[in-house]
């Protein structure tokens, strides 16, 4: 692995870490400041200040909190089983009427939180479990943000050579394309170790206040490796715009967000005269390039699980592949042109 | 190792930096390249270790095209500073070894030491001679078979260069070569047992630079009046040239010195006299066109 472009890694990977950390001390202190409110016993509390409402606590043989509530005037109950940091389960019984009626069954997840409700009769089920696996789609989307962020401060790697320390790099033991490939790769592998950190800072921060269980089966596997492929791909345009561009490296870094949003807002431009059509279709085939623009977004389906929208998820997947592998080349094959 | 320089040509557009040079330079000698600026020196040297693409020309290192592996022999120091202001000494000597087989962190370490930088510092901390001293340091640190320095004691106090000097001779004595440039002729004079000299991309002057300065001498001979003739003594093949500048003559002669002396007696000149030359004289001469003013400082060597 390169020295020089490690030691770029690392520096950032330092201050990556930084504020991550600053991200997790934060988290401690939210935790220590609603420690008294994640307690059933303060919903309890709450619940039984209504009048003729009915608490009863048991402890079952597991070792289980029980606390039902009853409330007659609903009628409706409320049972929580306090698994402790395992997470609770909760059942609410009460009236249809004040409940969905859209549907008969209703799922929703959010991160560890299931929710299912039911309608059975006059009366609906909601069941609330706190201990459910979390998808690591969430957990890409933030690692994500912040390796596209590393990924665009990293993306100059050979333009900086070129920036006043050509010198140094091609007068070295060793081809101008392994010096790139070693370059690359230091990079890339910052990168990823960036997701990674992210992914353990929020998985710490979740460990705060509930147990936490990861879901890499089905979808998450294609996040991760949507998740995996997509910075290393916006790291390879910006790499190949750079190293063309060398001494105006940083304007292509500083500009790459501001015109990239300013492309994507100009497809949404709606086709109206020549004008607006002909601006829409230039941004359209400029968002072609942009390996940001193949990015395949998970949303619930009617089931409430998450899925993928859109179909070819394979062929996204490839395209962001061959972008990485492309935009890589471009960068390699100017390399080798470049002289002192 | 020895360097092969056949025919090298680099145009940058239509202009030629570097024109039909042709250069041996042996194994373990310190070899000066000197040249005014925008000689070609650089682009020379560029070109030497693949830093930029020759137009045409070959250039061989013990009869081998450079690999690049051959950098594992050859070490640079580049007459700008090309260090990474954010990194500290110690993190480019590390840098080094890594690239590096032969390289001893030790012997860099002890040359940053003689040169007085602290190993703490970054590159953005160090003035441009402490700069060039840890680029000077990284290179004699190589043990390679070339040292190539272009201007390696540009910012250095006196001291440090003459320091840097006795390294060079070191290197040359332990077999290694050297080819350096510098504009203080000084130096190349003190440390160079062979020059070249470029002048607008092209060889004018190659030479042990003891022969050169036996060879070359200065016959000046002054006239009654400012119209003499010079009855052919300038187009003698030993005449390398002649200056005039009124009722005298300068003649720098490659050889036969008393007898071109004679000649300009006999041509008339009231007072005749040869004059050594330094290799200042010498490169001046080279650079500069006849009849052009000369700052040239001569010696009396013999009447």
């Amino acid at each position: 692995m390169n020295y020089v472009e490690w030691l770029r890694v690392r520096n950032l990977l330092r201050t990556t870490a930084i504020i991550l950390a600053i991200l997790v001390v934060l988290a401690v202190i939210l935790r220590i400041s609603v420690s008294r409110y994640m307690s059933p016993d303060a919903w309890v509390a709450h619940m039984s200040l209504d009048p003729g409402t009915k608490v009863t606590h048991t402890v079952l043989p597991g070792g289980t909190k029980r606390t039902t509530i009853l409330d007659p005037s609903e009628p409706s109950t409320v049972v929580i089983d306090d698994h402790g940091y395992s997470g609770k389960h909760i059942v609410i019984t009460e009236p249809t009427s004040r409940a969905h009626k859209e549907q008969q069954a209703h799922n929703i997840g959010i991160g560890s939180i299931q929710v299912h409700e039911s309608r059975h009769g006059s009366l609906t089920t909601t069941v609330i479990d706190t201990n459910g696996s979390v998808p690591m789609l969430y957990y890409m989307a933030l690692a994500d943000v912040v390796a596209l962020i590393v990924a665009t401060i990293l993306a100059a790697p050979l333009a900086r050579e070129i920036d006043g320390h050509l010198e140094i790099a091609l007068t070295r033991p060793c081809s101008r394309v392994r010096y790139a490939l070693e370059v690359i790769g230091a990079d890339a592998v910052g990168i990823l170790a960036a997701s990674v950190m992210t992914i353990a800072a929020f998985y710490l921060v979740q460990l705060l206040f509930e147990s936490a269980r990861l879901d890499f089966s089905g979808i998450n596997a294609r996040a991760i490796a949507m998740g995996v492929t997509l910075p290393l791909a916006w790291y390879a345009l910006l790499c190949a715009a750079t190293t063309w561009l060398n001494r105006s490296y940083g304007a292509v870094l500083g500009f790459a967000w501001p015109v990239t949003i300013l492309i994507g807002a100009l497809t949404l431009i709606p086709p109206g005269n020549v004008v607006a059509l002909f601006v829409h279709d230039v941004a359209w085939v400029l968002s072609r390039l942009n390996p940001l623009t193949y990015v395949s977004f998970a949303s619930p389906n009617d089931n409430g699980t998450l899925d993928y929208t859109g179909a070819h998820f394979a062929l996204r997947l490839s395209i962001e592949v061959l972008m990485f592998v492309v935009y890589g080349a471009i960068a390699i094959l100017k390399w080798q042109r470049v002289e002192a | 190792m020895s360097i092969t320089i056949t025919n090298l040509r680099k145009y940058y557009g239509k202009s030629a930096a570097v024109d039909d040079f042709t250069l041996e330079i042996p194994s373990a000698t310190v070899f000066g390249l000197l040249g005014p600026n925008g000689a070609g020196k650089t682009t020379t040297f560029k070109c030497m270790l693949g830093l930029a693409r020759p137009t045409s020309g070959r250039i061989l290192y013990d009869g081998k095209p450079l690999m690049p592996a051959t950098f594992e022999q050859i070490a640079y120091v580049p007459e700008r500073s090309v260090l990474y202001d954010w990194m500290t000494v110690e993190e480019h000597v590390e840098m080094n070894r890594r690239a590096f087989a032969k390289f001893s962190p030790a012997r860099a370490f002890e040359l940053l030491e003689t040169f007085n930088v602290e190993r703490q510092k970054r590159a953005r901390a160090l003035s441009k001679g402490m700069r060039t001293a840890v680029m000077v340091a990284m290179a004699f640190a190589r043990n390679a078979e070339i040292l190539v320095l272009d201007e390696p004691t540009g910012g250095l106090d006196p001291v440090n260069q003459r320091h840097v000097l006795s390294l060079m001779i070191n290197e040359a004595a332990k077999g290694n070569s050297i080819i350096f440039s510098s504009h203080q002729i000084g130096q190349v004079e003190r440390a160079a047992e062979n020059i070249a000299v470029m002048d607008r991309g092209r060889l004018v002057l190659e030479g042990l630079v003891d022969d050169l300065k036996a060879d070359r001498k200065i016959v000046e001979g002054i006239f009654p009046d400012v119209t003499f003739t010079l009855d052919g003594i300038a187009n003698d093949p030993r005449v390398a040239r002649s200056d005039r500048t009124e009722r005298i003559v300068r003649l720098l002669v490659t050889g036969g010195a008393a007898d071109i002396a004679s000649r300009l007696s006999s041509a008339g000149a009231m007072a005749v006299r040869v004059l050594d030359l330094n290799l200042e004289d010498i490169f001046l001469y080279a650079v500069s066109p006849a009849n052009a003013t000369t700052d040239v400082v001569v010696r009396e060597s013999s009447s």
